[in-house]
This record gives structure tokens, C-alpha cells and sequence, in this order.
């Protein structure tokens, strides 16, 4: 959403992460300079702040998205809609119900907050955008296994990062694939990640950053999220794997793996995101101190259970 | 971007059996030594497939890979996908429809070609709809 942001010129991006889930803030790999990521407390009173600050600069409209679903649209063509709607809040929706994006008057829409933008979009005669290009909702890990695979296969506008090694297969900045192991396409290897020697990575398999995939392992159907290594010798099938914890879409279990050998995160993480006084993020490393992210709430684990 | 030489297309033969498998291995070996092989190797005509067929096409994956090349399998009838499957070496090769999308696959990436086993967990309806059936 960001990079479709930019590429539409919009002025000002904030970035709102809630300080409960700060570890899954988004990296950039070249920060922009129009972009700004913010820990906040509260996230509802934070996109208020800032689109009083909007109004303050004289930025007369904002498109405000969660980030609890991937949803693509012609950004241009929603804004075009919102003004001709002539209302403060416009809400995107598609075939499967509403969609937490929106388009707002800066001005009118305030005091605002995501309470106010849910009530105020679904009554009735308000105005609502259609979306009729690629939604995924994440609402399951399965959701988000399917996001990876549908990049691969180009069925949505997210092109794959990285360099096309040979036809299907993509490594990214500083990737390292051994002589002996095999990619089978499509697949992606994420930056500074590490394929060992008799690896093998198949059927629509991404990798991403800062991984390891050791000798001996097979990695089919599977994504690997940042920061995870995976141990000797297994056979890792239809999962998401991070860190130590692995998802089986196939059997919908989520297990949490104790021995370091078999899966772990890779030591040295390299970015914790931290709140800042002037608003600014740094991004400290803390050389060799390991911290799990907190996974998302929805995917908690209880009872070895995928909860919905 | 990718250059390589011209693609190989070799047809295995109806039995893929011990005997069957060294013949054609000694007509392939040749073609892998090249550099950069690119092999595909079609499918169609297989009607009995042995383990010693399988070792036959891990053999030349091999051979293909240690000189950069690939070796890709195509139009592979579903009794010896059943076999590939079973013995744990499908998901090694890229498998395309036909011959000529396996060739085409060597200079650009065409995901619609490429065959997939989708999980069942890809299926339209999900383990929700299942429990909802009863």
C-alpha cells in the first residue's frame, strides 16, 4: 500500500503501528522521505492527531487504511470518487463485505477516529467504493500463505522484489543459494537469506528476509517469514514458519518448536522498532540479543489451535 | 537475460523399466555433458514406470544441475505423477502440460504453465464449508 502511495505522489504517509504488536512494523529497504512510522499507544486517537495535523498544512484529503487486509484498486480513481461524493468519509468495500479503507476531508471528518469512520461509512447513503481488483483479507495464516503464492504467479499488481535468476525464481539483495541446492520455480529468496548446500525450495515457496534454510531441508508449498532458520534435514510442507513457531495449513495446527536446532530466529535481528519523543523511528539493532515479535492477535496460539 | 543453448526435447520411452532406463541414459548422457544443459524430457508415452526410471531421471537432474543446466518434465501421464509422488521426487522437477510450454518455461517465466498440486486447503471450499456441510 505504501509503494502504490508513493507511486500516486501522495505528500505525507504516517505509519501507525500500536506499541502491542511494535515488532511486526513494517522496514523499509530505502526509507522515503515522505513516510513516517509512528509506536503509538492509541491508535485511534493517533490518526486523529495526525489528520489535524493534515488540516494544519493545508492537506485537504487522507486515505486512511488498516493494515489487516491487502486489498488493491486504483487509488486515483477512489479519491476522484470521495469528491464527487462531496461527503467527509468514503469506505471501500468489495464482493465479501466492507474493507477498512477510506477516504476522508481532513477538515470535515473531525474529531475522527476508526469508530467514527466504521459508523459514519456504513449508514446508510454514505458513500461506498466498489473494489473490484485483488482483496485478501488475512484473516487465516492459510490467507496469507495464498497472498505469497498469488504474487508468484502474478495474479495480483505486487510484483516480486529481487533479481529473476532464471525464469520463476527471484533472489533478492544479498540472498545466497548453495551450488548444490535446488530451486525449483516459482520461488523467492529473500535478502541475506541462505539456502544450504542439498536444500531443496519448491512450489511456490518464499523465503524472506534474513532466513536460513540449512543442508538437507525441503521447503514445499511453504512461507518462511523474516528472521527464521530452519534446522538439518526436515521436510517442511504447506506451512508458515516463523521463528519457532510453524503453522500446518494442511493439518490447521500451530505448534511452537522448543529445540533451537530443528527452528529458531536467527540471531542477530536486525531491526527493533522503538517509539520516539519527536515522532521519528529509530531502528536500533541490539547485537545478539534475541526478541520473539509478538505474532498477531488473531493468531494466537491456544491449544495447539489455529484460532479464527 | 537468460541465455542458454538450444533446449533439448527427448521422448522416454513406454517401459520405463531397468533395462529401458540404461538405454536411454546412454543416449541422454552425451547432451548433459554440454554446458548449461537444458533438458525436457517428455512424458507421454509412459506407461510403466519402474524405481529404476526414477533413479534415471534423478541421475540426469543431477548431471544437468552440477553444469547450471535443468532438466523439466512434460505432459507426465497421472500414473507416473502417482509414482513421482509416492517416492517423494515430484516436487524436484518443474512439471509443465507440454513440451513446448516446458521449452518456452527455459527463456520466460509462465506461472499458468506451470502444474501445480494444489493442497486441499487451496480449494475453493475450505475446511469451514466441510464442517458446515456436516
Amino acid at each position: 500500500m505504501i509503494e502504490r502511495l508513493i507511486a500516486i505522489d501522495v505528500e505525507h504517509i504516517s505509519v501507525l503501528v500500536d506499541a502491542k504488536s511494535s515488532a511486526v512494523a513494517p522496514s523499509f529497504r530505502h526509507f522515503p522521505e515522505n513516510v513516517k512510522v509512528r509506536v503509538v499507544a492509541d491508535v485511534a486517537a493517533a490518526i486523529a492527531e495526525e489528520l489535524a495535523g493534515y488540516t494544519q498544512r493545508g492537506i485537504g484529503h487522507s486515505f486512511i487504511n488498516a493494515a489487516n487486509a491487502y486489498a488493491e484498486t486504483d487509488l486515483l480513481d477512489l479519491f476522484c470518487f470521495h469528491r464527487e461524493a462531496r461527503q467527509p468519509v468514503t469506505r471501500t468495500f468489495d464482493r465479501d463485505g466492507c474493507l477498512d479503507l477510506w477516504v476522508v476531508d481532513c477538515a470535515k471528518a473531525q474529531p475522527i477516529d476508526l469508530v467514527f469512520l466504521k459508523n459514519n461509512a456504513d449508514q446508510n447513503g454514505a458513500p461506498r467504493y466498489f473494489i473490484r481488483e485483488y482483496v485478501n483479507r488475512l484473516l487465516h495464516p492459510r490467507d496469507v500463505r495464498r497472498l505469497a503464492a498469488d504474487i508468484l504467479r502474478r495474479n495480483c499488481g505486487t510484483g516480486v522484489s529481487g533479481k529473476q535468476v532464471r525464469p520463476g525464481v527471484w533472489i533478492d539483495d544479498g540472498g545466497e543459494v548453495h551450488r548444490r541446492a535446488r530451486i525449483v520455480a516459482p520461488a523467492y529468496i529473500g535478502c541475506a537469506s541462505k539456502v544450504k548446500a542439498d536444500a531443496l525450495i519448491t512450489r511456490f515457496t518464499d523465503i524472506e528476509r534474513n532466513c536460513c534454510v540449512d543442508s538437507g531441508t525441503v521447503i514445499e508449498d511453504s512461507s518462511i517469514l523474516a528472521n527464521t532458520t530452519i534446522g538439518i534435514c526436515l521436510d517442511l510442507c504447506h506451512s508458515i514458519a516463523s521463528g519457532n513457531k510453524l503453522w500446518n495449513l494442511e493439518r490447521d495446527v500451530a505448534v511452537e518448536i522448543v529445540d533451537p536446532r530443528v527452528m529458531r530466529f536467527t540471531t542477530a535481528r536486525p531491526r527493533k522498532w522503538t517509539a520516539h519523543s519527536s515522532g521519528r523511528i529509530q531502528a536500533r539493532e541490539e547485537a545478539g540479543v534475541l526478541q520473539k515479535p509478538e505474532m498477531p492477535q488473531r493468531w494466537q496460539i491456544e491449544n495447539n489451535n489455529i484460532q479464527e | 537475460m537468460y541465455t542458454r543453448g538450444p533446449v533439448i526435447v527427448m521422448e522416454l520411452p513406454e517401459q520405463l523399466n531397468h533395462v529401458e532406463a540404461k538405454r536411454f541414459l546412454d543416449e541422454l548422457q552425451p547432451l548433459l555433458e554440454g554446458d548449461r544443459p537444458s533438458v525436457v524430457l517428455d512424458c507421454s508415452q509412459i506407461k510403466h514406470m519402474e524405481s529404476a526410471g526414477v533413479e534415471m531421471l534423478l541421475y540426469c537432474l543431477e548431471q544437468a544441475m552440477k553444469r547450471d543446466g535443468d532438466l523439466k518434465l512434460a505432459a507426465i501421464s497421472p500414473a507416473s505423477a502417482v509414482i513421482l509422488e509416492l517416492m517423494r521426487v515430484d516436487r524436484l522437477f518443474e512439471v509443465f502440460q507440454t513440451s513446448e510450454e516446458a521449452v518456452r518455461s527455459f527463456q520466460i517465466f509462465a506461472p499458468a504453465t506451470v502444474a501445480q498440486t494444489q493442497p486441499w486447503y487451496a480449494a475453493p471450499y475450505g475446511l469451514t464449508d466441510l464442517k458446515a456441510a456436516g
